[in-house]
């Protein structure tokens, strides 16, 4: 038996024209204790939603949510034993951050001498001892955060649900208050439902992630599962940089196919799994990309194509490549000082490079 | 935890809770007084006040003319007194505009501290007494008040003006509490006045008096509007003004109103003459909203 | 600067000037009752013949009235006490349930989403468009109609139903500026619903609510029409009593009582004002 337990949830909202949308449709996904799970996905795929209904401001349409077997139908978010951080911190500007965070401790009836201390403690935990009599409107966006998460823990919740906590910080907050948040997630040992539409900070802080589009469950897995095997193209394009090639099975010679394309591009890769005649999407990130070697490369490992730009980002260079039949793949090349970026000038012909291990390949959809 | 309890069906209850009053207030003590006088005015009136449960059109016969001649003739006083009240209003609503609208500029163009200082200062004589002010304006027009004393004792005038009840008196003294009604849409309006475009309307080339009529008229013109029909409601069946400023001289519908209720207990007679007056008022509310909507429509093409 | 006009460097002169006229015009009238008030001149108050303060005496019973003349239109202090007193219980009743009535409409308007809302809207702005003679003749049919007795319960209702669209409008704007996630928070921390508006959403509202019970007491306190139709024997108020001595002819007393209810007002209104003018 699963700890939380969402089973085909469905929920469709009306828009104010009278055209029906889904915003859940048949999502399942088993919460384990004590994760760091990640909703991943564009903004109206559902992930918010989906929250809203974990947390019981909005009931499903149709399915159920089971902590520990038990269905929460009828359950009203007051009485769950989940907390929220909001994308705002919707922090109360009328109390004090003391009163805050003990405002829910408060209102659960615990006496004054207890809450004092464990507001004390979870002030403590999130490094804002001292700012007890302050005012919300008085504390910077990243403390702000911090006094959200702290109210939100006090009350030692089953689930803590975090709805893009970090969007409103600038982007070294955010990074700071990623590692931060993945710690504490370690440390207080809680469940945690991250909801964020930014793909990076779902891969560094996530134990596993589901990726939602549409309202439907696209991919559930680990960060690197999900980034290495993208269940489908638009995983593959939404988590990470992917060049897709869609083609036919042609050969099939031990574990290495070779797949022709529409265009008649020919391209090797190895896996298991499929026979010749099957329709593949072949994944290409663009760290498995690489300019080859003048006389470099064997027969289907190679792309021909011209420089069209080189963007310049730090430690890599991001090479678009024209490929020919107006497809355009970019590869990350390692920025080397002193002109050995001339090879990836605009205009320059080159020869694309990688290895069939590092294709991942995806059953075409249809095919 | 009570099973099939959704957090709808509960926002549901609580809404029936809160909606309750307020639709018991206004349904049983707004709705069907209307309704009632709506009813009452086509009954035949009662001998000693009261109603006859008969059908009687002829309370607005009285008035528009097709009295019932037994009883009572068609008197055009009771018209020409409407559209007196009518002009009156709409005099009311043309001067508190021509007052307002320079002085919203004036405002608007001022520091923030300054600014809601004198918005202060605007909107604080809407909430002395209505009578206060209107004896104040006693005290200023009367045969014996402070301008004619001040004009004799200047030697500009041997006998005092006649000033109180005429409809100068009346316009004068709607005009002056009414004013923060029509001042504060206008501002509103003109507050939000983009002077980028006053400014590419004069580097395109137009004059003063172009911009104006071409630019900041047509931009301010929504507040005109909403100010213009908040004065005329309050201005159309206002019975107190010309009750004292006006006296048995300057007659309005109001006046006609609580005479017919008070005094001679013609109930139905007076409710015809109230819808009358709710008539016009929903009539200019109906042209407001039509032209409203076309002006959203348009808008949104 | 206008800026529009700047080239014309008369324009801010005229402005400015235009605006004095148009203040004065507002607060001379006012000032001349004020200035009024202390003139001991009992026959023609626009002739000065000394400064006295006896007009305020007599409200307060503090001096005797000269003369059978006077005498006859001056109200005892007795009097005027009963209707001040009648119009206070008015005013405060009839402000408190307005208030109650007018937010807790002002929260279901603001935050459920149901059929009808439009139809709830527009009604509520209704009672402040309908002019207030047809209102109070309308009241008026229906409590004689109802058989309630005209006295000050009657007025309580009469005003109640307009005073509730007033403080509708002034909570609802508040409403409108409050974050919703605020309750929803509230709500997530384990507070019940009674709870989370005691807590949360009631000292978020409650200058809006403290200004809008301020504005239905003032226009209660100072209401003519609608109290002029559904007052009974024995409920008259303040303005019902001037308007009765203010036929009768201008006394110098009733230019001082002026004065008292013109202050009285405009402190009111100006701790409204400053309330509404708080930001959420």
């Amino acid at each position: 038996m699963g700890f939380l337990q969402i089973a085909s949830a469905h929920k469709a909202y009306h828009t104010p024209e009278g055209a029906q949308v889904r915003a859940l449709d048949d999502v399942t996904i088993d919460v384990r204790n004590n994760e760091f799970l990640t909703l991943l996905g564009p903004s109206g795929c559902g992930k918010t939603t989906l929250l809203k209904c974990i947390a019981g401001f909005e009931d499903l349409d149709g399915g159920d949510l089971l902590l520990e077997g038990r269905s929460l139908k009828g359950v009203p978010a007051h009485r769950r034993p989940f907390n929220t951080v909001f994308q705002n911190y919707a922090l109360f500007p009328h109390m004090t951050i003391a009163q805050n965070i003990g405002y829910g401790l408060d209102v659960a009836g615990v006496r004054k001498p207890e809450r004092d201390r464990r507001v004390g403690e979870a002030l403590e935990m999130v490094g804002l001892s001292g700012f007890d009599s302050r005012r919300p409107a008085q504390l910077s966006g990243g403390q702000q955060q911090r006094v959200a998460l702290a109210r939100s823990l006090v009350l030692k919740p089953r689930v803590l649900l975090l709805d893009e906590p970090l969007s409103a910080l600038d982007r070294k907050m955010r990074e700071t208050m990623q590692i931060e948040l993945k710690n504490l997630q370690h440390s207080v040992g809680i469940t945690f439902i991250f909801v964020t539409h930014d793909q990076e900070e779902a891969l560094a802080m996530s134990d596993r992630i589901a990726v939602l589009s549409n309202g439907r469950l696209q991919q559930i897995g680990r960060s690197t599962e999900v980034y290495d095997t993208p269940a489908n193209e638009f995983v593959a394009n939404f988590v990470g940089t992917s060049n897709l090639f869609t083609g036919r099975v042609t050969e099939r010679n031990d574990r290495l196919l070779t797949i022709e394309t529409a265009n008649g591009r020919r391209l090797a890769a190895r896996s298991d799994g499929f026979a010749v005649g099957d329709g593949v999407t072949l994944v290409l990130r663009p760290e498995h990309l690489r300019i080859a070697e003048p006389g470099e490369g064997g027969a289907g490992c190679t792309i021909e194509g011209t420089v069209k730009d080189a963007v310049f980002v730090g430690s890599i260079v991001h090479v678009h490549v024209d490929v020919g039949f107006g497809r355009t793949a970019i590869l990350h090349h390692r920025h080397e000082r002193a002109g050995a970026s001339a090879a990836v000038a605009p205009g320059a012909s080159v020869r694309i490079a990688y290895s069939p291990e590092s294709v991942h390949l995806i059953a075409a959809a249809g095919g | 935890m009570i099973a099939g309890d959704t957090v709808r069906s509960r926002r549901r209850r609580a809404l029936l809770l809160l909606l309750a009053p307020v639709t018991l207030l206004l349904g049983v003590f707004f709705l069907v007084p209307l309704g009632i006088m709506v009813v009452y005015s086509v009954l035949e009136p009662g001998l000693y006040g009261g109603v006859e449960w008969t059908w009687y059109p002829f309370n607005y016969g009285r008035i528009l003319g097709w009295p019932l001649n037994d009883y009572e003739e068609f008197d055009p006083i009771y018209l020409s007194i409407f559209l007196g009240s009518l002009k009156i209003a709409c005099l009311t609503v043309l001067f508190s505009l021509l007052i307002c609208y320079p002085a919203a500029f004036w405002v608007s163009r001022m520091g923030e501290r300054r600014k809601n200082f004198v918005l202060f200062l605007i909107t604080l004589p809407f909430f002395a007494n209505l009578l206060v002010r209107i004896y104040a304006w006693l005290l200023l027009l009367r045969p014996t008040g402070f301008i004619n004393t001040l004009l004799q004792g200047l030697g500009l005038i041997a006998q005092p003006l006649d000033m109180l009840f005429t409809s100068f008196a009346v316009v004068l003294g709607m005009v002056y509490i009414f004013t923060p009604f029509m001042f504060l849409p206008i501002y509103a309006n003109v507050e939000k006045l983009d002077y980028s475009l006053v400014r590419a309307s004069q580097d395109l080339g137009a004059t003063p008096l172009q911009t104006f009529l071409r630019v900041i008229l047509p931009l301010t013109a929504p507040g005109i509007v909403g100010g213009s029909i908040i004065v005329f409601i309050p201005a159309l069946g206002n019975f107190i003004v010309p009750a004292f400023l006006g006296g048995s001289k300057v007659q309005m519908t109001g006046n006609l109103i609580e005479r017919s209720f008070l005094q001679s207990r013609d109930w139905p007679f007076g409710a015809a003459l109230a819808l009358l007056i709710m008539a016009s008022v929903v009539l200019v509310l109906m042209i407001q909203l039509t032209r409203a909507a076309r002006t959203q429509t348009k808008g949104a093409v | 600067m206008f800026r529009g006009f700047k080239t014309f460097r008369l324009w801010p002169t005229l402005f400015n000037a235009y605006g004095f006229l148009f203040l004065a015009f507002l607060y001379l009238p006012l000032g001349l009752i004020l200035l009024y008030s202390f003139n001991a001149n009992p026959i023609n108050m626009a002739v000065w013949t000394g400064f006295t303060l006896d007009w305020y005496a007599t409200i307060f019973g503090g001096a005797g009235v000269k003369g059978s003349f006077d005498a006859a239109f001056t109200e005892a202090p007795e009097r005027i006490f009963a209707v001040v007193k009648n119009s206070f219980l008015v005013a405060v009743s009839a402000a408190t349930i307005s208030t109650v009535i007018g937010t807790v409409t002002a929260i279901a308007l603001a935050r459920y989403r149901f059929v009808g809302k439009r139809f709830y809207q527009a009604l509520l702005i209704l009672p402040m468009l309908v002019p207030d003679i047809v209102l109070g003749i309308a009241l008026l049919v229906f409590f004689v109609g109802a058989g309630f007795q005209l006295s000050l319960l009657t007025i309580i209702i009469g005003h109640v139903t307009f005073l509730s669209s007033y403080v509708f409008v002034v909570v609802s704007t508040r409403l409108a500026g409050m974050d919703t996630t605020l309750e929803q928070a509230s709500a997530d921390l384990g507070a019940g619903p009674l709870t989370t508006f005691r807590r949360v959403t009631l000292p978020q509202i409650m200058p809006g609510v403290v200004g809008g019970f301020l504005l239905a007491f003032i226009i209660s306190l100072d209401d003519v029409v609608i109290t002029y139709f559904i007052a009974g024997v024995g409920s008259q108020t303040l303005p019902l009593f001037i308007l009765a001595m203010m036929r009768r002819g201008l006394r110098p007393q009733i230019t001082a009582l002026a004065v008292l209810i013109i202050l009285f007002s405009f402190v009111v209104a100006t701790v409204g004002l400053l309330l509404r003018n708080r930001k959420p």
